[in-house]
């Protein structure tokens, strides 16, 4: 390649990543006119969307949960699809089922809610295992079997699960494989008082998430994802990331797996197209690290699993 | 191992210390670090003390017995330390050294008294060397075992202090008798310091800071006799900077020979002085003897034994047949010294003199000016003819005495002696050949540097020139190296004639010359030093003298206008000639010697041609060693190498590609930025860490070519220069 060319491609690369800079900030706004705070959140959930992540928010009943999962689904134009997951619900349920056609004498494939770009799950910890390994074999390779035939899912396609931590004696634990599938697991916690105050003022009367509109297309999140991909992760960055999983994985009983390491990396990426930048840096890494890492860790004492990843990061030295 | 080793466990020691004590106990030893300095200094205040003594003991040529002596003693030390407890060893060594002093005063010819030894002792310790004492060999080894055997045994024991203790009181005493050299004395200090200091290092926890402040003191001990030393007056440089400078310019042949001390060492360049020191009245022309010296120590001559009165001893007569000879010697200037004709046999006028074992008289006080004193002399009168039949056996005494030479002295010395006198049959043709060699191969020379080492083999070997003194020295010990009993001699020439029986003696007919001992005969004179070129120094030195009206140079009866030559002889004997041959390349081939004065005939001359400089003396060695660790340690302490380095490592940037540059950029801002406020924390990214200490806008500018640097696709030179200005920038704002 000459450099008249390696220049071009520099450039193109840097107006694509501009691009979906601006596509980032767009559904942001459009997010944020909506739900009062929650910033990082909402940032968060756009990295793991930018990432080809999936997004599990757990917390108390009644935070939000669920209409920050809809606000940015309904910020693009492609499908949205909403899934409660309760003690009786089928894999079928999800994936969809074959129905006998009378009239072409053939069994046709009703989709399920599962074939949508965004996926909002609420409660899976409510869900039998069975049904949850249906939503995990979608989440990981983008496709769903349903009696033998295999199908497609539309893309992209991002899961937002949410899962209460109250009422744990009716609730089925995510296995430690399915939880590792997410990218990151979110805690909104509960507005302050201010952000709790603006909030009722736009709720009382019309809410506002039925006048939401798409800001985006689909192919703007498609190029947006491409260009993620394209971000420079150099060497330092990429032994900070494994050095830190090392850490993890010293301190606790169940440390991050290398998958935990790829999304650490793929969310950094996400991190660096919404500061417009081309390459990765370490504190991009630093930024993702809190909600990427946390929840792939187990400790064998009290110890909380944030604090393994909090002393990770404060011991770990950056290049 | 020692009582204080439970004391030394534990503890926050220093870095060095732990690797130390580890690689010790590799081998099986416990050891600390200051235990083994503490041991060192130790052993340099041996070094120090046992330099003093072998030094005595290589005088007499015993060094076997004394190393022999010195190892039984520290390895009974090192055994017993182990398991004796203090008092015994202590009274064990008591009773050695109670031995060794008894054996001493046994072996000693008279029966000396009390009073007597401590009179002689006191007399030790006003700076009489212990050479000059009688079998200053004997008394060397038997005083040695004892402290070395305390001193080392304590040391084990980790009694440093006490130690310490018992080598200064020993340096001291050499010190107080001259015997111990500024740089040994010096070493021995400083050694005993480092016991002290390392010592109570090592009985409690230290930190390595400790350590290396002690190193400093040791330093600073070795550096502050060089700053004193330039203040006028001082003692003199432990090293040998000033070398033989320090010699020239006001010392006088006279008073490095006729001192009226028992001993002298050879001097670089001296001067003549032309007053009139005697007016001598005799009925024959004489060299007018002062005294002799025995004891050859390499660099000078020491006269062993004490003067005892004349009252006490009398004169007795030589044991041939001699001659009368009446002198009588005028003083024109006041003096120490009573010259006379050899043998003097009785002496009036000047009290009851002393008289020296070598027969040299000495007024008990001085002689003031305008005095006089009258001596009979005895002059041997042997033909040559008798001197060559006189044979060769002395008498015990005589060997004993005369034929001594260090045994440091090069055996090339003896080598070129027995070449020269190789065909000599008898004791009078071996003196002859050597007194003829010395006159036709030497230049008489004023100005010379006083050479290193043994001053025989010098002038023997490296050479050209010198005067009387280097000339009766090397004669001296040639002789006593083919077994020939010598002596060197000092005294006065006979001096200016200025009547039929009067002689004017100046200061600067001062000589040295050698006596040579002829059984049935007595002491012979044999001057080797080459007559003519004396005389024409003095002459020019009194013509000077008299020009620039100097006074004191002349008497009534000398007259200026009427150059007369001093009557001088080469030997004593008759029948020789008394002209001179020319010395130098303009000898002829009928010299019978020419050939052993050839340089390149001889292959042991070829080591002067060493390209290597000479080291200087291992004491000198040590004490730079010291200095050098002392300051090392010191500008560890201060910090200061870490500075120097660290300003030119800021301000020095090789060329590189642009991303090593910029690291490297990088990293001097870090350390420009973490001397301002604090170090990055580990975990810390860059910008949280400009963003914490509030770092400016040169700083993250530079941090973000950095970053693009190491993290983006890479920068140009352009970048990589900016990075730089910009570090240049911070850096004299921050003034680092």
């Amino acid at each position: 390649m000459t450099d008249t060319e390696t220049e071009t491609a520099d450039a193109q690369a840097e107006s694509a990543i501009a691009e979906a800079s601006a596509v980032v900030d767009d559904v942001i706004d459009n997010v944020e006119g909506v739900i009062v705070g929650h910033h990082e959140e909402i940032e968060h959930i756009m990295t793991a969307l930018l990432g080809r992540g999936h997004v599990l928010l757990e917390d108390v009943p009644g935070v939000g949960k669920t209409m920050l999962a809809r606000s940015v689904a309904r910020s693009f134009d492609g499908s949205f699809k909403r899934v409660q997951f309760t003690p009786d619900l089928l894999p079928s349920d999800v994936t969809g089922v074959n129905i006998y056609n009378q009239q072409t004498e053939s069994f046709e494939f009703r989709e399920g809610p599962i074939f949508a770009n965004v996926v909002l799950g609420d409660e899976i910890n409510r869900a039998p295992p069975k049904t949850q390994s249906a939503l995990l074999e979608a989440m990981e390779e983008t496709q769903a079997t349903v009696d033998g035939e295999t199908y497609d899912l539309p893309q992209p396609f991002t899961v937002i699960a949410t899962q209460n931590t109250v009422e744990g004696d009716r609730a089925y634990d995510l296995p430690m494989a399915e939880v590792d599938r997410f990218m990151k697991k979110l805690h909104l916690g509960y507005p302050d008082e201010r952000e709790e105050t603006e909030m009722l003022g736009r709720v009382v009367g019309d809410h506002p998430i039925e006048d939401l509109s798409a800001v985006a297309t689909l192919a703007d999140l498609r190029a947006a994802r491409a260009a993620t991909a394209e971000v420079t992760v150099s060497e330092p960055v990429r032994t900070y990331a494994t050095r830190l999983a090392n850490d993890t994985r010293e301190q606790a009983q169940l440390g991050v797996s290398p998958r935990g390491t790829i999304a650490l990396l793929q969310a950094a990426q996400a991190r660096a197209v919404l500061a417009g930048r081309s390459y990765v840096v370490p504190d991009d890494v630093q930024a993702e690290a809190r909600v990427v890492l946390t929840h792939r860790v187990r400790t064998a004492t009290d110890r909380p699993a944030s604090a393994v990843v909090e002393d990770a990061l404060a011991t770990v030295d950056i290049e | 191992m020692t009582p204080d080793a439970a004391g030394r466990t534990g503890g926050s020691r220093g870095r060095i210390d732990d690797t130390f004590a580890r690689l010790f106990s590799r081998v099986g030893v416990d050891m600390s670090l200051t235990r083994a300095l503490a041991l060192g200094g130790l052993v340099l205040v041996l070094v120090s003390v046992l330099s003093v003594l072998h030094y005595i003991v290589l005088v007499s040529q015993e060094p076997d017995t004394f190393f022999l002596l010195v190892a039984a003693s520290l390895v009974a030390a090192t055994v017993t330390a182990r398991f004796l407890r203090v008092t015994v060893a202590l009274s064990i060594a008591g009773v050695a050294f109670a031995v060794g002093l008894f054996f001493y005063l046994g072996a000693l010819s008279s029966d000396p008294q009390v009073g007597a030894l401590l009179a002689s002792n006191a007399e030790l310790l006003s700076g009489k060397s212990i050479l000059e004492i009688e079998a200053a060999t004997l008394w060397a080894l038997s005083v040695t075992p004892a402290p070395v055997f305390v001193l080392w045994y304590l040391g084990l024991r980790g009694w440093y202090g006490t130690a310490t203790l018992v080598g200064a009181g020993l340096l001291a005493y050499f010190v107080l008798t001259g015997d111990a050299g500024l740089p040994l004395t010096l070493l021995g200090v400083v050694g005993g310091a480092a016991a002290v200091g390392f010592g109570d290092l090592d009985r409690r926890e230290h930190s390595q800071g400790a350590l290396e402040a002690v190193a400093v003191v040791l330093a600073v001990m070795v550096v502050t006799p060089l700053v004193v030393s330039v203040v006028p007056g001082s003692i003199g440089l432990p090293f040998g900077f000033g070398g033989a400078d320090q010699s020239t310019g006001d010392t006088t042949l006279e008073a490095s020979l006729l001192s009226s001390d028992s001993e002298f060492e050879l001097q670089g360049s001296i001067e003549l002085s032309p007053k009139v020191r005697y007016t001598v009245t005799s009925t024959e022309p004489r060299y007018w003897r002062v005294d002799s010296y025995n004891r050859y120590t390499g660099d000078g001559w020491v006269r062993s034994g004490e003067s005892v009165p004349e009252s006490e001893m009398g004169l007795p007569n030589p044991p041939g047949p001699t001659r009368e000879v009446r002198q009588t010697f005028q003083v024109e200037s006041a003096t120490a010294v009573m010259p006379a004709a050899w043998r003097p046999v009785a002496v009036s006028g000047a009290g009851d003199p002393q008289v020296s074992t070598e027969f040299g008289l000495a007024p008990s006080g001085t002689l003031s000016d305008g005095s006089s004193y009258q001596v009979t002399s005895a002059v041997p009168e042997a033909s040559p003819r008798d001197l060559a039949t006189a044979g060769s056996r002395d008498p015990q005494r005589v060997t004993e005495r005369y034929t001594q030479v260090p045994a440091s002295t090069p055996d090339r010395v003896a080598a070129r002696a027995e070449s020269i006198t190789d065909p000599a049959e008898n004791r009078y043709e071996a003196a002859s050949r050597v007194e003829q060699w010395l006159e036709s191969n030497k230049e008489y020379s004023l100005a010379v540097d006083r050479p290193e080492g043994d001053v025989a083999d010098a002038f023997i070997f490296e050479m050209d020139r010198g005067y009387c003194t280097y000339y009766a020295t090397a004669m001296a010990v040639m002789l006593r190296t083919q077994d020939v009993p010598a002596r060197v001699t000092v005294g006065y020439t006979t001096g200016e004639q200025v009547d039929d029986d009067r002689y004017v003696v100046r200061g600067y007919d001062s000589h040295a010359w050698v006596e040579v001992y002829f059984p049935d005969v007595g002491w012979m004179r044999f001057d080797p030093t080459p007559a003519s070129p004396r005389q024409t120094a003095q002459q020019a030195r009194l013509d000077e003298a008299r020009a620039t009206g100097e006074p004191g140079v002349d008497t009534d009866e000398t007259d200026p206008a009427q150059q007369t030559p001093t009557p001088t002889e080469t030997t004593a004997t008759p029948g020789e000639p008394t002209t001179v041959p020319p010395s130098g390349p303009t000898q002829t081939t009928t010299d019978p010697y020419e050939n052993v004065s050839e340089p390149t005939s001889l292959p042991e001359d070829d080591d002067g041609g060493s390209p290597l400089p000479d080291l200087p003396p291992p004491d000198q060695l040590a004490l730079a060693a010291i200095l050098f660790v002392g300051t090392v340690a010191g500008l560890r302490r201060s910090g200061v190498s870490e500075r120097v380095y660290r300003w030119a490592w800021l301000r020095y940037q090789p060329q590189t590609p642009p991303p090593t540059d910029v690291e490297r950029t990088f990293r001097r801002l870090m350390y420009v930025l973490q001397r301002r406020s604090r170090p990055r924390r580990s975990g810390e990214t860059v910008r949280a860490y400009l963003a914490a200490i509030d770092a400016g806008e040169e700083a993250r500018e530079l941090a973000a070519i950095r970053e693009q640097s190491r993290y983006g696709d890479g920068i140009g030179q352009e970048q990589a220069a900016r990075a730089r200005e910009l570090l240049r920038r911070v850096r004299s704002r921050e003034a680092v």
